[in-house]
């Protein structure tokens, strides 16, 4: 399913929900925590940048704030956004977002705004403590705006649907990685956006089919139960152990950034005529490993503190304290995943972006792989210039020999 | 300068700005030697450094630093070395700055600051310093330690001080494991009351520009600022605000303004552009503009005065104007605007300081339709001069001064 | 036989070469507004060059227009026909740097003649012909005069914006002030020279260095660059056929190329 298609079939469904009466709250942020949305019989919507908007931003915000936010903006100012009964924006994530949140209610005091501030501080339990309590506060405003409480059935059913989604494509993640011919990457990130746009049973089933599909393939090479472990060992972040098969095709290809969504990127690669369909193997971004790859909440125990835990378990945004542990975690991914070539994609005026993307690359060039800057922006404003940087990169990476 | 020139010129110097220079001197030499001996933390403007300080640990300010490659104009120099470094234009110009001087000492002012044993950031002002100081951390080798202080939202609720708190202890514990330290209660007090103190005096400072005309301006108050913001807590810091008032009581008795012909009062918003500001300010000056109240050195404000002084520091910096949202930037500026009788106001949006400047469009409307004052709002940078036109500045501030004179 | 074309923004190039890899015709075109009509007006212009019938040449095409050449086997991106042109004419060049009318690119050359690395500036038209084009036409010359008539300065009046839009309304205001325009002129170029030292250096700096593109056949560009980056630059013959060229080198090597 192409990402037009996706967008299509997810708008119909919140439609079909919207008349049933089912209030939709939008979100942004991938850490956002669907599962206690969903516990208040919200259905919680992914809220994603539109390449096609026209910029109607210049009233509210200057040049200099970040794309992405530009876009969000200009979406709400043209009408653009998908229905949506509210939206919730992350707090103390960065500059940007944080004025978002705050001109939006401004500009538009009718809509329902939401903020959920998040720990940024590396500080363990006393994390987890402070980020329930915000997730406690979260869920009150929730029942008041929308009316029903916090429902622990729900919330379970919330939580299993979530983990299985994340479980189906944590295995194709890995089945990519040991094997990238029997999954593409694109749908891999397709059914990411899908299961954003809107996280239901229906998204969920379908994953289910595709992995069937893939296991049966990597069967047929024995390599399902070594594509379960690489699946762990990635949930660990641990891959000093994992062993590779050596008939891996090259190139191998990592994409790394921040809120640029898999699917766009998956798209942008593509439309370029000589990319293998094997190249793309892996991404470090945040709508793609660093959110797929968050660890279970548990089934028992306070709910907020178990989705507290659970969230900041994924630990890799440089929002976040803890460059040294994310530099640490890329030389890995790196070495041990026997990658060519890494992708930094530096969102326009994104600061995480652009302070984090300087050191990604000093890291792959300690370990000897190849590097390009990619400098995006949701509209891939540049997008043949885009195109023109990835293939000069697969053009390097075929014949780059000795510097 | 003779005492007719002195007289001719429309803007008054400080006397006290002597002392201002022989303390800031004092504090870089106390930086030097406290990094020789392997006790220095750079340390961001909003951070709790009573702590630090109490516990015997140097401080040094790269953003006061940054001021200072502002005003001596080698902001592009310093940031073109952070940008050669694979550092884009579009990030904050005080760590491009910051950057560019660790990468290269020997070109930069003052020869950069006394290389750091620890990096000590809060994000109370922004969260851009975490990542600042980050990669100032993979330059030097020294730790960062975070003082997360997530922005609020009225008042600060008690598991948002809990959090708060727990991180100031940690702060204790990493500084003590760092230089071999312990924290003392009565030193705690002794010097949050130094530090209180200070900020009372330096609050008396800025409350004396409610008199007509006002015997300070903005340019005087962002020289001044400097001691309460990179020396808080110290007896000399104190000793430099008295001697301050005590000419700035002077003026007021004596009629005398920060500028002999005041005509027009405003308000000032932002980080001023350091490589211009007393060029700017002088021009105006020469109008009969005077900004008896600017948004920056009023963020400079507040007490540790409870008998609980660690959650008295916590409920303190979790409180400073930058953390608190755009609606409370509005009321910031709007109650100044009331009482320091204010005819208008200027915004500087700086392009490289996104936590300052993003939500100016819409706070410059709501201002003007609350006070009823006229403003308008400039673009520019703090430290990098190559993102700043002077000529769209001057029609900008022209216009506004049409209004008004 | 090897063809090789090069559309660019501004202008078309083409160059033909014998088997091993001999330039037996080239030619340049402005582009105009439909690049696959220059593609079509450069091969006729080379089959007249060369006399021969160039039907069944294999041909490679590179630069922004690069896809729009239905009749070309392939399409390779400037930065690895540059390097490959380059390492042809001058096989010891380890840093290129390439300024043309829309973008400016530094190129890392392995010893293989293919790209190692790369940095390219172009979101902004600062640092690239564009902006010398602007400043040509505020100081009342040609673009063929403006190097020229920098290169008389002594003293350079220094240009603080990066952005041309800025820069221009600082040459504006110097102009005013009665600035001369010799000086001003080499203001221009130095602040040119500055940016593209300053992407250079996030490449990192490995001499010998080529310069190429139209803006490397401009003096002062060069004698400013070069003092930027404390270096001397060598620069081909036709500065901007080395594009072309490599296109039309990969041409010959297909279908290995990749």
């Amino acid at each position: 399913m192409s990402n037009a298609q996706a967008t299509e079939r997810s708008e119909r469904i919140l439609k079909q929900l919207v008349d049933k009466g089912k209030p939709i709250l939008g979100y942004v942020y991938p850490h956002t925590p669907l599962e206690i949305i969903m516990a208040h019989d919200v259905m919680p919507a992914l809220l994603y940048a539109n390449p096609t908007v026209m910029g109607s931003y210049e009233a509210s915000l200057q040049t200099f704030a970040c794309s992405f936010i530009r876009n969000m903006f200009s979406q709400r100012v043209n009408d653009q956004l998908p229905r949506v009964d509210g939206v919730v924006f992350p707090g103390n994530t960065c500059d940007s977002l944080q004025n978002l949140a705050d001109i939006w209610r401004l500009r538009f005091p009718q809509d329902k705004i939401f903020r959920l501030t998040y720990p940024a501080g590396d500080q363990g339990e006393v994390a987890i403590q402070y980020f329930a309590e915000e997730l406690r506060i979260f869920s009150n405003s929730l029942e008041d705006a929308y009316g029903s409480p916090f429902s622990d059935a729900t919330f379970r059913q919330a939580v299993d649907l979530v983990q299985r989604f994340r479980n189906a494509v944590q295995f194709l993640y890995a089945a990519r990685l040991l094997q990238p011919s029997s999954v593409p990457y694109h749908r891999i990130a397709a059914f990411v956006r899908e299961f954003h746009l809107s996280p239901l049973e229906t998204v969920v089933d379908e994953l289910r089919a595709t992995v069937n599909d893939v296991e049966h393939s990597l069967a047929e090479a024995g390599r399902v139960d070594s594509t379960k472990a690489l699946q762990h060992a990635l949930l660990e972040r641990r891959l000093e152990n994992v062993s590779l098969p050596s008939d891996l095709p090259t190139p191998r290809i990592v994409i790394a950034g921040g809120m640029t969504e898999p699917q766009a990127i998956a798209e942008l690669v593509n439309a370029i005529a000589k990319v293998s369909s094997t190249a793309v193997v892996f991404d470090l971004l945040s709508f793609g490993f660093k959110t797929i790859f968050t660890p279970r909440p548990a089934f028992e125990g306070d709910p907020f503190e178990t989705m507290a835990r659970s969230v900041l378990g994924a630990l890799l945004e440089p929002t976040q304290e803890g460059l040294p542990k994310r530099l640490d975690f890329l030389k890995d991914v790196l070495t041990h995943l026997a990658f060519d070539g890494l992708i930094v994609c530096e969102q326009s005026f994104c600061d995480p972006d652009e302070f984090e993307s300087p050191s990604l690359l000093a890291v792959a060039s300690e370990v000897g792989v190849r590097t390009v800057r990619l400098p995006v922006d949701p509209e891939f404003s540049d997008r043949a210039r885009l195109e023109g940087r990835i293939q000069s990169f697969l053009e390097t990476l075929a014949h780059g020999g000795a510097a | 300068m003779s005492e007719k020139a002195k007289e001719e010129k429309a803007y008054r110097v400080l006397e006290s700005h002597n002392f201002l220079q022989r303390v800031m001197f004092r504090y870089m030499l106390e930086g030097h030697a406290a990094s020789e001996e392997g006790k220095l933390a750079w340390i961001t403007s909003g951070f709790p450094v009573e702590i630090p300080v109490a516990m015997d640990v140097g401080v040094s300010y790269p953003e006061q630093y940054g001021a200072i490659v502002g005003s001596e104009k080698v902001g592009p120099k310093l940031c073109g070395y952070a940008e050669e470094l694979g550092y884009s234009q579009e990030l904050c110009s005080y760590a491009r700055a910051s950057i560019g001087s660790v990468k290269h000492p020997e070109e930069s002012p003052l020869e950069g600051l006394p290389a750091p044993q620890a990096l000590l950031a809060c994000n109370n002002i922004c969260g851009t310093v975490l990542r600042w100081y980050d990669a100032i951390s993979q330059m030097t080798g020294a730790p960062v330690f975070l003082v997360d202080t997530p922005p609020l939202e009225g008042e600060q609720l008690p598991h948002h001080l809990a959090y708060v708190r727990h991180g100031l202890d940690n702060l204790v514990s990493f500084l003590s494991k760092q230089f071999g330290t312990t924290l003392e209660e009565d030193k705690l007090r002794e010097v949050t009351d130094l530090s209180t103190e200070t900020i009372g005096i330096w609050t008396q400072c800025l409350e004396a520009c409610k008199n007509k005309p006002s015997p300070l301006n903005c340019a005087d108050r962002f020289l001044a600022m400097a001691p309460v913001v990179a020396i808080r807590g110290r007896d000399y810091t104190l000793e430099y605000y008295q001697t301050l008032l005590n000419e700035i009581n002077d003026r007021v008795a004596n009629g005398l303004g920060a500028i002999r012909d005041e005509k027009v009062r405003l308000l000032w918003d932002n980080i001023p552009p350091w490589f211009r500001v007393f060029r700017i300010m002088g021009s105006l000056a020469k109008r009969g503009v005077v900004f008896p109240a600017d948004t920056y050195t009023h963020a400079w404000t507040g007490s540790i005065k409870d008998e609980d002084r660690m959650d008295s520091i916590a409920s303190m910096y979790s409180n400073v104007y930058l953390n608190k949202g755009l609606e409370a930037k509005v009321d910031k500026m709007c109650n100044l605007i009331k009482d320091y009788d204010l005819d208008g106001f200027v915004m500087f949006s700086v392009r490289s300081c996104k936590r300052y400047s993003l939500g100016q469009l819409v706070s410059k409307e709501l201002v003007s339709e609350r006070t009823g004052v006229p403003g308008v709002v400039i673009e520019g940078d703090m430290v990098d001069s190559r993102l700043q036109n002077d000529a769209q500045i001057e029609t900008r501030l022209d216009a506004l001064l049409e209004m008004l004179l | 036989m090897g063809i090789g074309l090069d559309l660019g923004s501004t202008t078309t190039k083409g160059v033909l070469v014998d088997k091993s890899g001999k330039i037996i015709a080239a030619h340049l075109i402005s582009t105009g507004a439909i690049a696959s009509k220059a593609a079509e007006n450069v091969l006729e212009e080379l089959t007249k060059l060369s006399q021969l019938n160039l039907g069944d040449v294999s041909t490679v095409s590179t630069g922004y227009g690069r896809t729009q050449v239905k009749f070309a086997h392939e399409s390779i991106t400037e930065i690895t026909c540059h390097s490959v042109g380059v390492h042809n004419l001058n096989p010891g060049i380890r840093l290129l740097i390439d300024v043309g009318g829309q973008d400016s690119k530094v190129i890392r050359i392995g010893s293989n003649g293919r790209p190692t690395d790369f940095e390219l500036n172009d979101k902004c038209s600062a640092g690239t012909g564009r902006f010398l084009e602007v400043m040509a036409r505020v100081l009342e010359v040609s673009i063929d005069e403006l190097g020229p008539l920098a290169l008389k300065s002594k003293s350079p009046c220094p240009i603080s914006s990066t952005c041309t839009v800025f820069a221009e309304s600082e040459v504006i205001g110097r102009i005013g002030s009665g600035e001369s325009p010799a000086n001003i002129a080499a203001g221009v170029h130095q602040a040119m020279a500055a940016k593209i030292s300053s992407l250079s250096r996030r490449v990192g700096i490995a001499s010998p260095i080529g310069v190429t593109g139209g803006v490397a056949r401009n003096p002062a560009f060069r004698n400013y660059l070069s003092a930027a980056l404390n270096c001397d630059l060598w620069m081909p013959e036709e500065p901007q056929l080395t594009g072309a060229l490599g296109a039309a080198l990969l041409a010959i090597a297909r279908p290995s190329v990749f």
